[in-house]
C-alpha cells in the first residue's frame, strides 16, 4: 500500500516537472499604457514676496494663492535625527535643516532665478562693493514677544560668528586675506557690513540666520564648550525663542521631531492673514531608505524623495493615488572618478604614487582615453534606473553657473585607443596595455564599500577600462579608510567619489579647486609641501577663483566660471560621470507647492496649506 | 566508524535527502565552469536586471520544437520612467548542449570552452536573470558558492586543532594549569566578535584582495571561536583521564603529550565529528552576513552573501525576485548540514537519542 502511494507521488512530481518544461511560445499581447500622468518639468512660480507695512510693522507678503489654516505636514529624515537645535553649532545637514526652520535668515534665495531676496531683512544696498547696508524690518518680534533689532544682528555676528563659536564655516567663508569683516550698528534697524575689498559671495553669506541676543548673551560668555551644548536636543521646547515660521514642540529621540506654528511670524498672505497656514510640521526619524518608503506607503508621511526603481513603481501608481510626482531636475550631487596626479614624496621620502603610475596619470592623453572609454549611458540606464543625466562639467546641472557650451561626448573606444597610441602606449599579448617603457598598465580603483551604487559603478568602470587593455584592481574599502587615503596617506591611484556642491555659488568649491585646498583631491598638498609645483592648469584655476571672488557682476563672473569648467573638462583631473535627477512625491491635498531645482520642495513651508477636499 | 555514519545517514530519510543535496551542490560548485553558461565576470550592459530567459518547447504554431529562447530587448519608457524588457521575437536561439561558449580554465588548469548548456554567441541565456551590471545570476551563484561553501571548512582547520589540544592539555593536567587555561579561554570567549570584525574591516590593509580578506577574517573568527569547543573537550578529557587504559599508558612511561594525543583525544572523535558538521553552517551564515554588511567578499567577486545584498532594496524583492536565489541556496545548504549533523549525533551517541 505504502509503495503505491510513493509511486503515485513520484509520478505526480515527474508530471509536474515535465509540465514546467513544456512551455508554449505565445506572443504577448500589446499591453497598452493605462493612465500614465506626464511629469511636468515646468512650474509656474508665483511672484516673489513683497514688503507690506501695516500699523508700522513691515510684513513680508506672500504672493501665492490664499490657503486654509490647520492641518499638518509629515515628512521624514533618514539617520539618527538632529544632534542639536543650535543653528550655529550644528555640523550635520539634519540639524541645520531643523534649526534653520526656527531661525530665519536675513536673505533667502529666489527658487527660480537663484537671486538673493530679502527675508528677515527689509532691503539692502551695496556701496563700492565693500560696504553692505542692511535695513531690517520694523516691528518684528521673536516668539517670546521681544523685538528683533539691529542689536540681535550685531550680537550674532560679533559675538558668535566672528568669535568662531560653534561651527566655524561661516567665519572661514568671510575671512578674506586673513581679515574679518566689520559689522557695525548704524541705527535701531540698520547694520553695516564692511569688507576691505569686493567679495562676490559675501552677500549670500551675510544672509545667515540671526539668533536672539537676550537668550544667547549669557551663554556666549561661558566659552565654546558651553555654547556647543546650548539649545541641545535635551532643551525643553518652551525654552526656544525663534524667528522662523515654526517652533519646536516636541522631540522624541530616534522617533520624531514636531514643530508648531509660530504665531508671531512676520509673513502674511494676500488677505493680510498671518502665515504659516500649517499647524504642525512633523519629521519622522527613520532608519533607512526602505523604511522611509514604507512609511510613505502606509500614509504615515506626506512627502518622499524617490530614487532608482521606486520612481517607476510610484509613477505607475500615480494616476490612481493621492500623491503627485514632481521632477525637480538635476540634483546638486555629482559622481566622479578622480586621478591621483600627485608627484611628491611623503615624510619617509617615498613617492605617494608609484613613479610609473605618476607618468600615466599626468599624461593628458591617458586621462582623455579613460574619459572616452567610460560608458555613461549605461551607467545612467543601469545604475540610476534612467533617473539621471550624464555629467561632463564640474558644476552640477542645476547650477546657475553651468557652462552650457560643454556638450560632452559619447563613448568612443577608437578615439581612446588612438589617444593612448599617441602617448606611446602599446598592446602586448592578450590585448593588454603596456606603456612605452614596457610597464603593464595596472592600477587600483577604490570606492567605499557597502554602497551598492558605487560598487556597481566600479564594476562597470573596471570593465570599460579593461576593454582598453588596462588592468584595474577594483577595491571597495571601508569609508573611513578611504577618507584617510584621500586626505592624509595619499597612496591611491583612482577613486570613485561623489560630492555635493552649491548650485548658486561656485566659490563654495574653493577647497576642491584651489591648489592648496583642503580637499584638492587630484593633487592634494599637505602642510609640508611648500614648494610651488603647481601644474599650469592649477595656476589658472587659482587665478580664476581669486578673480571670481572679487567680481560682483554676474555676467563677468559667469565667464570666469565657464572658463574653470572648461579647464576641468579639457584637463580631466576629475572625470564626471552622472548626476541623479530628483523625483519627489507629495500628497495632492497640499497646495502652494512650487518645487525648484535650486531650493527643493518645502522651502516655502509657510505658504503650503492642506486642502482636505 | 565512517561506515556507521554513512549507514546511519541512509537510514534516516531526511538525512539521506540532505546528504544527496549537499553532494549535488558541491559537485555543481566543482564543475561550475562547465555548468555555468557564462564566466563570473561576463556582463551585457543592456541586460541590467533582465528577467530570466524563458525557454520554449512548443513553438508559436503549437508544434513541439527543440528548446529555444529569445533575447530580451530593453526599452526606456520616458513617461513611466521605467525600463521595460520585451522579448525580441525576431530571432530564435536554440539551446545547445555541450557546445562551445565562453573560454575558461577547467579546475584552474585545463583550458576549455564547452558548456553543458549555452546558446549562439549573440543569444543570451540567463537562466536566473541578470544583476545590476547585467551579469548572469545563475553563473555567479555557482562561482559565488565556491567561496561561501568552503569558507567554513577553512575555519574548522584552524579551530579544531587548537581547541582539541588546548582542551586536552587543560583537562589532563588539571589543577592550577586547568584553572589558568580555562579562565583564559573564558576571556577569549567574551571578546565581542562583531565589533572586532568592524574594526578589522577598517584597519586591514586595503591592498588585499577580497578573498584574502575574507580568509583572514574567518581565520580570526576561528581564533576566537575555539574557546567554547575547548571547554567541552576539557570536560570529556577530565572523565577519560582516569580510565584504565590511560593509567596503563602512564605506567609504561608514555610522555604526557603522547598520552593526550594518542590515547585521550581519539576518545572525543564522535563529539568532534558532530561539532564540526554542526559548525559549518554557522560559518556559511557568517560569511553571508559579513558580505551582506560589506565586510566580506567585495564586488566584482561573487559570494552568496554579497549577491543577496543586491536584494536588500525592497523594490528588488518585489520586481526582481530572482535576486533572492542566493538566499534560498544558503537556506538549503544550512538546513542540509544541520540535518546531517543531527543524524550523525544520533548514530555516534545512541544514548542521547530523542525518540
Amino acid at each position: 500500500m505504502k509503495r503505491i502511494i510513493y509511486i503515485i507521488l513520484f509520478v505526480l512530481i515527474l508530471a509536474l516537472l515535465l509540465k514546467s518544461c513544456i512551455r508554449r511560445d505565445i506572443p504577448d499581447a500589446d499591453i497598452s499604457k493605462t493612465n500614465v500622468l506626464k511629469t511636468e518639468n515646468t512650474v509656474n512660480y508665483p511672484p516673489p514676496a513683497q514688503t507690506v507695512t501695516l500699523d508700522g510693522i513691515d510684513y513680508l507678503q506672500a504672493q501665492t494663492p490664499i490657503g486654509k489654516y490647520g492641518g499638518e505636514l509629515i515628512t521624514s529624515t533618514i539617520g539618527e535625527g538632529p544632534k542639536t537645535f543650535n543653528i550655529f553649532s550644528s555640523k550635520d545637514a539634519t540639524s541645520s535643516e531643523m534649526s534653520g526652520l526656527m531661525y530665519d535668515a536675513l536673505f533667502s534665495t529666489n527658487p527660480q532665478t537663484g537671486a538673493v531676496e530679502p527675508k528677515l531683512a527689509k532691503n539692502y544696498e551695496i556701496k563700492n562693493g565693500t560696504v553692505y547696508i542692511v535695513n531690517l524690518r520694523h516691528g518684528l518680534k521673536w516668539s517670546d514677544g521681544a523685538e528683533i533689532t539691529a542689536d540681535d544682528v550685531i550680537f550674532t555676528w560679533n559675538e558668535i560668528i566672528l568669535k568662531g563659536l560653534g561651527n566655524t564655516s561661516i567665519k572661514d567663508a568671510v575671512t578674506i586675506d586673513k581679515k574679518l569683516p566689520k559689522v557695525i550698528k548704524t541705527g535701531k534697524y540698520q547694520v553695516q557690513f564692511i569688507i576691505t575689498k569686493p567679495f562676490a559671495p559675501f552677500l549670500r553669506i551675510i544672509g545667515a540666520p540671526i539668533v536672539p541676543k537676550h537668550i544667547f548673551k549669557d551663554v556666549v560668555k561661558k566659552g565654546a564648550k558651553e555654547f556647543d551644548l546650548f539649545y541641545s536636543t535635551n532643551t525643553p521646547p518652551e525654552k526656544f525663542v525663534v524667528s522662523g515660521a515654526f517652533k519646536l514642540k516636541e522631540y522624541v529621540a530616534a522617533q520624531r521631531v514636531v514643530f508648531e506654528r509660530n504665531p508671531n511670524y512676520y509673513m502674511i498672505d494676500k488677505k493680510n492673514q498671518k502665515l504659516p497656514y500649517l499647524n504642525k510640521l512633523v519629521y519622522l526619524i527613520v532608519g533607512d531608505l526602505n523604511n522611509e518608503i514604507l512609511k510613505f506607503e502606509a500614509k504615515e508621511t506626506d512627502i518622499i524623495s524617490l530614487k532608482g526603481s521606486n520612481v517607476a513603481r510610484y509613477k505607475a501608481k500615480e494616476a490612481n493615488s493621492d500623491y503627485k510626482i514632481y521632477n525637480i531636475g538635476s540634483d546638486t550631487g555629482t559622481m566622479f572618478i578622480v586621478f591621483n596626479l600627485n608627484k611628491r614624496k611623503n615624510a619617509d621620502n617615498k613617492f605617494y604614487v608609484n613613479p610609473k603610475k605618476q607618468m600615466w596619470f599626468n599624461d593628458l592623453n591617458f586621462r582623455k582615453a579613460v574619459d572616452y572609454a567610460i560608458d555613461r549611458k549605461s551607467m545612467v540606464q543601469n545604475i540610476a534606473n534612467g533617473v539621471a543625466a550624464p555629467l561632463f562639467t564640474a558644476e552640477s546641472l542645476n547650477s546657475v553657473y553651468l557652462n552650457k557650451d560643454i556638450k560632452g561626448h559619447n563613448r568612443n573606444m577608437a578615439l581612446a585607443t588612438q589617444l593612448l597610441y599617441k602617448s606611446g602606449f602599446k598592446y602586448g599579448r592578450n590585448q593588454k596595455l603596456y606603456d612605452k617603457y614596457d610597464n603593464k598598465v595596472e592600477f587600483d580603483l577604490y570606492t567605499n564599500a557597502g554602497n551598492t551604487e558605487r560598487e556597481a559603478l566600479g564594476v562597470m568602470i573596471k570593465q570599460d577600462l579593461e576593454d582598453l587593455g588596462m588592468y584595474v584592481n577594483f577595491k571597495p574599502i571601508e569609508f573611513n579608510s578611504l577618507v584617510n587615503k584621500m586626505t592624509s596617506t595619499l597612496d591611491w591611484d583612482m577613486i570613485i567619489m561623489g560630492l555635493t556642491g552649491s548650485p548658486l555659488e561656485p566659490h563654495d568649491g574653493k577647497n576642491v579647486w584651489y591648489s592648496n585646498g583642503s580637499l584638492h583631491l587630484f593633487n592634494q598638498r599637505t602642510s609640508r609641501d611648500t614648494k610651488d609645483d603647481r601644474l599650469d592648469f592649477e595656476k589658472e584655476l587659482d587665478t580664476i577663483f581669486d578673480k571670481g571672488a572679487l567680481e560682483t557682476d554676474f555676467k563677468k563672473r559667469k565667464e570666469l566660471y565657464d572658463r574653470y569648467q572648461q579647464i576641468i573638462y579639457n584637463q580631466k583631473p576629475i572625470i564626471y560621470l552622472y548626476s541623479p535627477t530628483r523625483i519627489v512625491a507629495i500628497r495632492k491635498k497640499f497646495k502652494n507647492i512650487y518645487p525648484s531645482p535650486l531650493s527643493g520642495v518645502i522651502y516655502n513651508i509657510e505658504e503650503i496649506y492642506e486642502d482636505k477636499n | 566508524m565512517i561506515k556507521d555514519i554513512i549507514k546511519g545517514i541512509f537510514k534516516d530519510k531526511f538525512a539521506t535527502i540532505a546528504f544527496i543535496v549537499l553532494i549535488f551542490l558541491y559537485l555543481c560548485l566543482l564543475f561550475a565552469d562547465v555548468i555555468a553558461p557564462y564566466t563570473k565576470d561576463f556582463s551585457d550592459r543592456n541586460l541590467s536586471y533582465v528577467p530570466p530567459s524563458p525557454i520554449f518547447t512548443i513553438d508559436e504554431n503549437g508544434k513541439i520544437s527543440k528548446p529555444y529562447t529569445y533575447n530580451y530587448k530593453r526599452e526606456y519608457d520616458k513617461d513611466l520612467m521605467q525600463t521595460v524588457f520585451k522579448l525580441d521575437r525576431s530571432h530564435k536561439y536554440y539551446l545547445k548542449f555541450l557546445a562551445r561558449g565562453e573560454e575558461y580554465d577547467f579546475l584552474g588548469i585545463i583550458p576549455m570552452n564547452r558548456h553543458i548548456v549555452t546558446v549562439d554567441e549573440n543569444g543570451r541565456l540567463y537562466l536566473l536573470g541578470g544583476d545590476i551590471n547585467g551579469r548572469d545570476v545563475f553563473s555567479r551563484l555557482l562561482f559565488g558558492g565556491r567561496i561561501s561553501m568552503t569558507i567554513g571548512f577553512l575555519a574548522l582547520l584552524v579551530l579544531f586543532p587548537i581547541g582539541l589540544l588546548y582542551g586536552g592539555i587543560s583537562g589532563y593536567f588539571g589543577g592550577m594549569t586547568d584553572i589558568l587555561m580555562m579562565r583564559f579561554a573564558e576571556a577569549v570567549m567574551s571578546i565581542p566578535s562583531f565589533y572586532l570584525l568592524i574594526i578589522l574591516a577598517a584597519i586591514l590593509p586595503a591592498n588585499m584582495t577580497s578573498t584574502q580578506r575574507l580568509i583572514l577574517i574567518v581565520l580570526i573568527l576561528a581564533l576566537i571561536g575555539w574557546a567554547g569547543f575547548a571547554r567541552v573537550v576539557r570536560g570529556m578529557v577530565l572523565s577519560i583521564k582516569n580510565s584504565e587504559f590511560v593509567q596503563s599508558a602512564k605506567m609504561i612511561g608514555s610522555s604526557d603529550l603522547r598520552i593526550i594525543i594518542k590515547e585521550i583525544l581519539p576518545q572525543t572523535t564522535s563529539y568532534v565529528i558532530v561539532a564540526m558538521t554542526l559548525s559549518v553552517p554557522g560559518y556559511i551564515l557568517s560569511e553571508s552576513g559579513l558580505s551582506f554588511l560589506g565586510l566580506g567578499i567585495q564586488q566584482p567577486d561573487a559570494s552568496w552573501g554579497n549577491m543577496l545584498k543586491e536584494a536588500q532594496e525592497y523594490t528588488n524583492i518585489l520586481y526582481r525576485p530572482w535576486l533572492l536565489t542566493p538566499g534560498f541556496l544558503i537556506f538549503v545548504a544550512v538546513l542540509s548540514f544541520n540535518l546531517i549533523g543531527d543524524t550523525i549525533r544520533d548514530v555516534l551517541d545512541p544514548k542521547s537519542k530523542v525518540r
